[in-house]
C-alpha cells in the first residue's frame, strides 16, 4: 500500500487533482479503521501489561509502607538491597538449574514416549491418554500428592523402597537438598513430560515418509534413520517445546512451595519463592518491585537466546 | 463521641435514629442488647462480617456460636474462613486498601506491629459504658500474658512490650500511652502430648524401671525428656520417643524458642532494643540439645527435620510416636488404640513454652464499629468460650479454664488438656514486636534446621543467623541500641 508521505512527494499531472483528496480521504478513513480495529488490543495491552510495568518501575525506586505513613522515595536502594543480597544470586542460580535440568530431562523423556506413541499400535489411544492425564491436575494437587509419598515416616515410596530391601533407612526427600530437588524436579518431570511429548508426536506425524523410506532402501540403520532423517526434521518441534518449557518452568512456583516450601535449609529456594515472601509475606513492594525487574531482566536475555533457537529451527518449516 | 474516637457530634438524623431505635426497642421490650446499648442500635446493620483462620483458631467454635449471635443480636454474621498464608495475605490487602466489607478481623500477633495504624483500638468503647458491657467483658478475667503480648500496643512504637506490671486496667494502660487492639479468642501454647495408655502400662513400667532405675513418669525436665524419649525408640516396632519440628518454616523456631526460654535465654529471640539474643550460650545450649535428640539420640520419626506442625501432628496422632511437642489439638488415629494426657513442655532452669495467640479485633474502615466492638465483647466473652469447649478452643480466661477442669465431659474427652494448657500459659514466652517478624523468623528458622540436619554446627547457624538479623532488622528501619 501506498502511504501518505510518498502522495505529497508525487507530481500531480493536469487533470488529476480532484483526485487526490478523495484518495486521501480513503486513506484517513483506512487509517482509522486500522487504529479502531487496533484499539481494543492495544487497549488491552496498555492496561494490563505497560501500566502495571510503569507502576512496577516506580515502586522500585520507592519505600512503600502499604498499611501506615512513612512511603517514600528511596532511589536504587531497593536494587541495591537486591542485588547485594547473596541468597537472591543463590536463588537465582539456583531456578536456572532447576530450569535447565527439569526441561532438558522433559525433552529427552518426551521424546521417548513420543517415539513410543507414534508406533500406531491399537493400545496407542489409550496409552496417550494415560500420559496425559498429569497435565490435567493442578500443580498444587500434585506437589500434595507428591508430599505425601515422600513422607519418610508414612510415604508410600519410602515404604516400598524398604519392603523390597533396596534401602535400609527410608529416605529423607525433604530433609537432605539433593533429595529434595531430586522431587522437585521429579514432580516437574512427572507433570510436564507429556506435553512435550505430545508437541514430538505431532512433529513426528508430520515427518514424510519418502526420506525415510529412501535411506532405509540406502541400508541405513534405525539409529542412522532416526538421527540423520528424524530428529533434523524434529528440530522445529524440539525448539517450540524448549521455549514453551523454558517459560512455564521459570514460572514455577506453586508446586516448590507446596512440596519443600523453599526447604531444607532455604536449599530449593528459587525467585519466585523470594518474590512471594518479600511482597506477599513481608509486604515490602519496593524491594519485591526491584527483584521483580532483576528478574524479568534475566529472564529476557534467556528468552532472546531461545528465541533466536525458535527463529533459527523454524526456518525449516518456512522451506 | 463517634465510635472512632474522634469528636465530632452526633448528627441530627442519628439522634432521630437513635430515638426512634430506643423507643422502638423499649416497646418491643424483646431484645435487651439493643436497650442497654441504645446508641449501637441508632446504625444496626443488618450484617456484620468478619475474617477468620479456618483452622488454627477453630473456626467451628465460631460456627456454632453463630445462632447464639443472631438471637442476641438480631442480625447476621457473615463469616469467612481462610488457611494462615491466605489470610494473612486477606487481611493486610484489605487494610491497606481501606476496604470496609470486613467489620472485624482475626489478628495473629506476628501480623500485628505493621497493623497498628489499620486496627481501631478499643481502648476508649471498653472505657465507654454505654458501648460496654463491663460485666460481659470482664477484663481482668483474660489471662495476663496472653492478654498483654496479643492485644496491648503502642501505637507509633508498635514494637515496644507494655511495660508496667500486668493488670488489666484499661484506664491504666490508655494512660501509659498504649491501647487495646482487639480481645484474645483463641491461645496457642506449646504442650507435652503424650501416650497415656503407654505411661500406665504396667509391662512398660516395670521395663523401663529396670532399665532407667527410675519411675516412668511424665518428664518435666529435659534430662528426663531424653530418658524417656530414648526407651520408647524402636525403630522396628516403628515407634519414637517423641516428635520434633524441625522443618524449614515458622515451626522450627517455636521449637527452638521453646528450649531457648526454658534453658535460662531470652525467648523473644530480640530484645526491645533490637539486639538478637538467641545466639547467646543458652541459645547454643538448646540448640545442640536439640540436633542430640534429632540427629545422634535418634529419638524422633524419620523425616524431623522436613515436619511441621500439622505433619507432626499427624506422626503422633498415626502412632508413631510416644511424646509429641505442639501447640495445636493433637487426636489419636482411630485405628491407633490409645490415649493422650499432657504435660507441660519440661524445662531446664525454667519453663517457656512458646505461646501466640489469635485476637478478635475491629477494622478501623469498618462502618459498624460499635457493633463490631459489641460483638467482639461477645465471642470472647466467658459463656460463648465456655460453649466453645466442645469444639477444643483455647480458651484465654481463666474463669474458663475453671469450668473446663471442673467438668467431667470434657475431661473424659480431653483429659487433662485444660489445666495444661492454662498452666502453660501462664509462663509462656512470645514472639518479638517486629514489622518484619517473617523475616527474622525464617533466618531463625534455617539456623535451626541447618542445624537439625547436621549442614551447620549449632553455633555456627546461630551466629549467622544473628548476624543476618541484625541486617534485617536495620534494613527496616530499626535502630539497634
Amino acid at each position: 500500500m501506498t502511504s501518505a508521505t510518498e502522495f505529497k512527494g508525487m507530481a500531480v499531472a493536469p487533470g488529476q487533482q480532484g483526485t487526490f483528496p478523495r484518495r486521501q480521504g480513503v486513506q484517513a478513513r483506512a487509517r482509522r479503521l486500522g487504529w479502531g480495529l487496533l484499539a481494543p488490543a492495544l487497549i488491552l495491552l496498555l492496561v494490563m501489561t505497560v501500566l502495571p510495568t510503569i507502576y512496577l518501575v516506580y515502586f522500585a525506586f520507592r519505600h512503600e509502607n502499604l498499611l501506615g505513613s512513612g512511603s517514600h522515595f528511596v532511589g536504587f536502594l531497593n536494587f541495591q538491597r537486591v542485588l547485594t543480597d547473596p541468597t537472591v544470586w543463590w536463588d537465582l542460580l539456583s531456578t536456572l538449574q532447576f530450569v535447565v535440568i527439569s526441561v532438558s530431562l522433559e525433552l529427552g523423556l518426551g521424546l521417548l514416549l513420543a517415539l513410543m506413541l507414534n508406533k500406531r499400535l491399537p493400545e496407542t489411544n489409550l496409552v496417550t491418554a494415560l500420559f496425559i492425564l498429569p497435565l490435567g491436575v493442578a500443580p498444587v494437587v500434585s506437589a500434595l500428592v507428591f508430599r505425601v509419598l515422600l513422607d519418610p515416616a508414612y510415604g508410600w515410596v519410602d515404604f516400598y523402597l524398604q519392603s523390597w530391601g533396596i534401602i535400609d533407612q527410608p529416605i529423607d526427600f525433604f530433609g537432605d537438598p539433593v533429595w529434595a530437588w531430586v522431587a522437585v524436579i521429579a514432580l516437574d518431570v512427572w507433570q510436564w513430560t507429556p506435553f512435550c511429548a505430545l508437541i514430538l508426536l505431532a512433529g513426528l506425524q508430520g515427518v514424510p515418509a519418502e526420506p525415510k523410506e529412501a535411506a532405509m532402501l540406502d541400508g541405513a540403520s534405525n539409529l542412522r534413520l532416526f538421527w540423520h532423517i528424524v530428529l533434523p526434521l524434529l528440530r522445529p518441534f524440539l525448539a517450540i517445546a524448549l521455549v514453551l518449557r523454558a517459560i512455564e518452568a521459570f514460572k514455577t512456583f506453586a508446586s516448590i512451595f507446596v512440596l519443600t516450601g523453599g526447604g531444607p535449609g532455604n536449599s530449593t529456594e528459587v525467585i519466585n519463592l523470594d518474590l512471594y515472601r518479600v511482597a506477599l509475606q513481608d509486604f515490602d513492594i519496593g524491594a519485591a518491585s526491584a527483584l521483580g525487574i532483576c528478574f524479568l531482566l534475566v529472564l529476557a536475555v534467556v528468552m532472546q537466546q531461545l528465541l533466536n533457537v525458535l527463529g533459527r529451527n523454524t526456518d525449516i518449516l518456512e522451506d | 463521641m463517634t465510635i472512632d474516637g474522634s469528636n465530632k457530634a452526633i448528627g441530627r438524623r442519628s439522634a432521630v435514629k437513635a430515638g426512634a431505635a430506643i423507643l422502638g426497642g423499649a416497646v418491643a421490650g424483646s431484645a435487651p442488647w439493643s436497650l442497654r446499648h441504645a446508641r449501637a442500635a441508632s446504625a444496626k446493620p443488618s450484617r456484620l462480617t468478619m475474617l477468620y483462620a479456618t483452622s488454627e483458631a477453630d473456626s467451628d467454635a465460631i460456627k456454632a456460636a453463630l445462632p447464639d449471635f443472631k438471637s442476641i443480636f438480631g442480625m447476621d454474621l457473615v463469616l469467612d474462613t481462610m488457611p494462615y498464608d491466605a489470610l494473612q495475605q486477606k487481611a493486610f490487602a484489605e487494610l491497606a486498601s481501606g476496604s470496609s466489607y470486613y467489620d472485624i478481623m482475626i489478628v495473629d500477633t506476628p501480623w500485628m506491629p505493621a497493623l497498628t495504624d489499620k486496627i481501631l483500638p478499643i481502648t476508649d468503647m471498653i472505657l465507654d459504658p454505654s458501648v460496654s458491657n463491663a460485666a460481659q467483658l470482664n477484663l481482668s478475667d483474660f489471662i495476663p500474658k496472653v492478654f498483654f503480648d496479643t492485644a496491648v500496643y503502642k501505637r507509633r512504637q508498635s514494637y515496644l512490650h507494655w511495660p508496667g506490671q500486668q493488670v488489666m486496667d484499661a484506664a491504666a494502660i490508655k494512660k501509659g500511652g498504649f491501647e487495646i487492639y482487639g480481645l484474645p479468642i483463641q491461645a496457642n501454647v506449646a504442650t507435652l502430648a503424650y501416650r497415656a495408655d503407654m505411661f500406665s502400662d504396667a509391662a512398660t513400667q516395670k521395663a523401663f524401671q529396670a532399665r532407667t532405675g527410675k519411675v516412668l513418669a511424665v518428664p518435666e525436665t529435659w534430662d528426663d525428656f531424653t530418658t524417656v524419649a530414648e526407651f520408647f525408640t524402636r525403630p522396628r516396632k516403628r515407634l519414637w520417643g517423641t516428635t520434633m519440628m524441625a522443618g524449614a518454616g515458622d515451626w522450627a523456631t517455636d521449637d527452638f524458642k521453646t528450649l531457648l526460654a526454658s534453658f535460662g535465654g531470652d525467648g523473644h529471640l530480640v530484645n526491645d532494643q533490637f539486639q538478637p539474643v538467641f545466639d547467646s550460650p543458652q541459645g547454643i545450649q538448646a540448640l545442640s540439645y536439640y540436633v542430640d535428640l534429632i540427629a545422634k539420640k535418634r529419638v524422633t520419626p524419620p523425616g524431623t527435620t522436613s515436619a511441621s506442625w500439622d505433619t507432626a501432628a499427624t506422626a503422633f496422632g498415626s502412632g508413631l510416636a510416644a511424646m509429641s511437642i505442639n501447640y495445636h489439638s493433637e487426636t489419636l488415629n482411630p485405628m491407633v488404640k490409645g490415649s493422650i494426657a499432657y504435660g507441660m513442655v519440661p524445662k531446664k532452669v525454667q519453663y517457656g513454652p512458646h505461646f501466640g495467640t489469635w485476637m478478635l479485633s475491629v477494622n478501623s474502615y469498618s462502618k459498624n464499629k460499635e457493633w463490631a466492638y459489641q460483638a467482639i465483647e461477645w465471642f470472647t466473652s466467658k459463656p460463648v468460650q465456655v460453649k466453645a469447649l466442645a469444639t477444643q478452643l483455647h480458651p484465654t480466661r481463666r474463669s474458663v479454664y475453671d469450668v473446663a477442669m471442673q467438668d467431667a465431659g470434657l475431661t473424659q474427652r480431653f483429659a487433662n488438656f485444660y489445666e495444661v494448657l492454662g498452666k502453660s500459659l501462664e509462663v509462656g514466652v512470645g514472639r518479638p514486636r517486629l514489622t518484619n517478624y517473617a523475616d527474622v523468623d525464617r533466618a531463625v528458622w534455617i539456623a535451626v534446621n541447618d542445624a537439625a540436619r547436621q549442614a551447620e554446627k549449632p553455633d555456627v547457624a546461630l551466629r549467622k543467623a544473628a548476624m543476618q538479623v541484625k541486617k534485617l532488622l536495620v534494613q527496616a528501619g530499626y535502630k539497634p541500641a
